[in-house]
Order: C-alpha cells, then structure tokens, then sequence
C-alpha cells in the first residue's frame, strides 16, 4: 500500500529521523530541492503515483520516461541527478537502460534506485549486477522510497562535492609543484654560469608526492667563486614543501656573498630556530668553489657527505657531512670544511633518499650507505659526458631499490 | 615500527622495532603519551631492534625529548646501531640528547 506523508512531516527536510541528521545545517540541503529525477517506468498511473510522491517529499524537477530507449533519450538533456527506474518495460526493459548508463562515463556514478514488483532473490542480484544502485519492492512505501531518494541523492551530491574538491587540489598542487621548480635555477641560468665560470651543473630533482622538501641553489659570485647549497627539509609533502620557500626566502635574504659557508649556515640555523617548530628540521650543505685556490669550500648540517673525483683517481673521496641539523638549537655552529678541486673534478651533491635505498634481498634491513652510493659512483666515472654519467647513476639507484622519499642529486664539473 | 614498554626500578625502557618513518606519526605520538603516564623519571629509548630511521623520524624522536623535558623527565637514547647510529652521528643529535650504548 502506498502512503504519502502528510505535509508537515516532510521526510525530506533536513533534520528527518530517515538519515539521522538532527543537528548540524545540512550543507547539502539545497542542493537536494533543486535535484532532478527521472522516472522511467511504462505504466502511466505508476509514473503519476512517484511523481505525486516526489513532489510532496519537495522535489519538483522531474522527468518521465515510458521506456529504456525513452529514458536514453531524455538523459542527455535533462542531466537527472537519480532515476527511478522500474525493471520489466517493452522497448528496452530496465536491466538493460542499467548497463548502459553504467557503460557510459558520465553515468558511471549516477544513483540508480530499481522499484519493481519483481521480489525473488535472484531477481535483486540480477538488478545490482546491471548495476543498479538499490533496489525497492513494489508495493512502494512513501516514506521509504523518498527516504532512500534521499539518502542516494545526498551521497551523490557528497561524492560530487569530494570530486570538485579532490579537483581543486590536484589543481592548487600543480601550481605549487610549478612554483617550487621554478625556485630552481633552470636550464637558461646554469648555461649562463658554465659559460662564465666553466662550471657545468647536472641536476636531477625528483619529489616523491606532489610537492617535495629538496630544494638547491647555485649562484655565480662578483669575486668569480660559485656558491651552491642542498637542502633537505625532515619529511616530505606539502608541510616540507612550505618550508622549502621560507628557507628559500631567508637564504636570499642572507646573502651568501660575505660570508664563509660555516658562518652562513649558522646565520640560517638562527632564522629558522624561530619559525620551526619541534619535529621539523631541515639539513642542508652549502659550499664556495673558488676556481683560483682551487678547493670546495663547504660546511654540513647533517648533510650527505660530498663526493669528489679528480681525474685520474678510481674512486670519489668523501667529504664529511656531519653537524647539527638546521632548526634545533639556535647556538649551533658548524665546521669549516674543504676538498681540493683541480680542473676537471667533478662535485656530487644529494639527498638522503639515495643513501636510504633498501638494498639485498629485503629480508635483511640493509641500505644502500654512502659507501655503496661512491662505489655506483665509481664505476660510471670513466664516462667523459656528465649527463650520461648522472642519468647512468640514476638507473644504478632505481635498480638498486625503491626509492620513497625525494631525491635530489646534483653534479657538478670544473670544466676549465 | 612497533614497541615494547618495560618498566624497571629506575627507568622505563622503550624498546623500538622495525623502522620509524613518517608513517608512524600516530604511534609515536601514543608512544609518547604513555612514556608521559608512567611515573618513572627515566625515560630510555632502546633503538637496539631499530633497523632504520629517516628524517620524519629523527623529527619525531626531538617531539618525544621535548614533551619529555615537558614532564621534567630524563630522555635517553640507547644502543643504535647500523643505519640509526649513522644518522644520529651525522645530525650530531648527541649535541642535543643524551645517548648511550
């Protein structure tokens, strides 16, 4: 027998004991007045009786279709936010209508609500199997159709909703992702300063999300040395990612022109000291190649150990990258630390990432150390192109292990 | 990462296993809370089962000696090995907290 509330009991108000919300403002209230439905059923006084109901629970935008093909022609235009669909029709019966609007992308997620007079079992499997949504038997009760309309309506409208937001991010993190990687010095720039220094730079810039806490810097000096720093913020994502532009920020503000790199380091120590809070640190290197004394000038904070090859030697000597990450105690001081580099040397520079790689069989905890790293190293360094040289250590490291965290390398060539 | 409480006379020991990343945010944020509740002053850290330790997790192991500093209590860090020694060797966390053998 079919019931229709009366009015004053409007099962489609928000607050209605058929969802359970009582409290909070329904967010998605007046998106369901303005819900559109389509009725597809092939008898006339069944299509009359829902709309009637439809229309009592406030829903006023609806269609009616006589049939499967009917209602395939309607869809388009009308755009229904739900169809009630009944299941034996001529034309094309409801199984049908269901797998095609299933087969088609735009009706993938459309809530399809199957009322019919078919009761058995089998018959409901066979409905959710063309993909109906849910599934009522006739006769139809008022108060539980508009309550399943109801809730149908209002997870579309919410998975709508996720979709348009889930979009938005992806879009805002793009733009953020384009924004970190222009903070990066590009092609242009580094042509540019291996023109005028002889210092040719390689570098390979990977984040493991969308955003990533790496970032480095090079810069040419008046005085004719090259300044260049790494750095690699505690975590990854969009939190380390933040940071990248602070620090970003407070190095330019710096300068790195008058000072030594031990002293610049503690002059960003103190900055950050104040802006972090507990948890978030950053470790960075920062180095001075001074082509006329001929060394790498550098200081560590909790920094990869710098490598560094002459021509002629079979194996990279490692630096050290030891010292206090930047952010923890604003007294830190750091070492002042040198490699010589000879022309032709080659510099490399990286994140953590590539001394972090599991190694063996994965049943051991081995990873991939410094040691391991200068070994890949070692063995592409008879290759004369730099960029064949750090692309082949690239394929070393992704053959090595999964990589999960951003990986940054960078080298570097003392080409005169 | 999963751990291990044991309360002693003078120290609760707090044995992690496994490896600490930025995934285990939420058990060491419960790790720390019950190090907080009970009543020993010593709080030590047994990194001896650690197998390996990245950035997020050295961050998380400073959250936990400050909220132990909070709660005027004693944090040490004992018995790392392997990758952990090396990274708490190269950020020089020595500097800032107490480790043991």
């Amino acid at each position: 027998m079919t019931t229709v509330p009366p009015p004053g009991r409007d099962p489609l108000s928000p607050g209605s004991a058929a969802t359970g919300t009582q409290d909070a403002p329904d967010r998605f209230a007046d998106w369901l007045t303005g819900a559109r439905i389509l009725i597809v059923d092939d008898n006339r006084f069944n299509r009359h009786l829902l709309l009637a109901l439809l229309e009592r629970g406030g829903i006023t935008l609806v269609e009616q279709a006589e049939d499967g093909q009917d209602a395939l022609a309607r869809m388009e235009r009308f755009k229904p936010d739900l169809v009630l669909l009944d299941l034996m029709m001529p034309q094309m019966d409801g199984f049908e209508l269901c797998r095609h609007l299933r087969a088609d992308p735009r009706w993938r997620s459309l809530p399809v609500l199957v009322q019919s007079s078919l009761d058995r079992a089998e018959d409901r499997a066979r409905a959710f199997a063309a993909g109906a949504t849910d599934y009522i038997a006739k006769p139809i009760n008022a108060e539980e159709l508009l309550a399943r309309v109801r809730i149908h309506l209002r997870k579309h409208a919410m998975l709508r909703d996720l979709e348009r937001f889930h979009g938005r991010a992806e879009t805002e993190l793009e733009m953020a992702r384009a924004m970190q990687a222009r903070m990066l010095p590009g092609p242009a720039r580094l042509a540019e300063l291996e023109a005028a220094t002889g210092i040719a730079v390689h570098a390979h810039f990977a984040p493991s999300s969308e955003l990533g806490g790496d970032f480095w810097g090079i810069e040419r000096l008046p005085d004719g040395r090259v300044t260049v720093y790494l750095v690699d913020f505690s975590g990854h994502g969009v939190g380390a990612a933040l940071n990248t532009f602070r620090l970003d920020a407070i190095c330019r503000q710096i300068g790195s022109a008058a000072l030594t790199p031990a002293d610049f380091l503690a002059a960003v120590n103190r900055r950050l000291c104040g802006l972090l809070p507990t948890g978030q640190f950053a470790t960075m290197l920062t180095g001075l190649i001074d082509p006329v004394a001929g060394v790498f000038h550098y200081a560590s904070a909790g920094s990869t150990a710098p490598m560094m090859w002459h021509p002629g030697d079979e194996a990279p000597r490692l630096g050290d990258g030891s010292g206090l990450p930047l952010g923890l105690l604003p007294s830190a001081v750091y070492d002042s630390r040198l490699l010589p580099m000879p022309p032709g040397a080659r510099l490399f520079l990286y994140s953590d990432a590539a001394i972090e790689i599991p190694t063996g069989d994965g049943n051991g905890h081995e990873v991939l150390d410094e040691y391991g790293l200068a070994t890949l190293f070692a063995r592409r360094l008879q290759d004369p192109d730099d960029a064949a040289l750090l692309s082949g250590l690239l394929g070393d490291l992704a053959a090595t292990g999964p990589i999960d965290d951003d990986l940054t390398a960078l080298l570097l060539t003392r080409l005169r | 990462m999963d751990y291990g409480i044991e309360v002693r006379d003078q120290e609760a020991v707090i044995r992690l296993r496994g490896r600490l990343t930025f995934n285990d945010h939420a058990k060491l944020r419960a790790l720390i809370g019950e190090m907080g509740q009970n009543k020993l002053r010593r709080q030590v850290l047994d990194l001896s089962s650690l197998e390996f330790v990245d950035s997020a997790g050295i961050g998380m192991l400073l959250i936990a000696r400050e909220e132990m500093e909070r709660a005027s209590k004693q944090f040490v860090l004992r018995g790392a090995a392997g990758q952990v020694k090396r990274v708490l060797t190269v950020a020089q966390i020595a500097k800032i907290v107490p480790i043991e053998d």
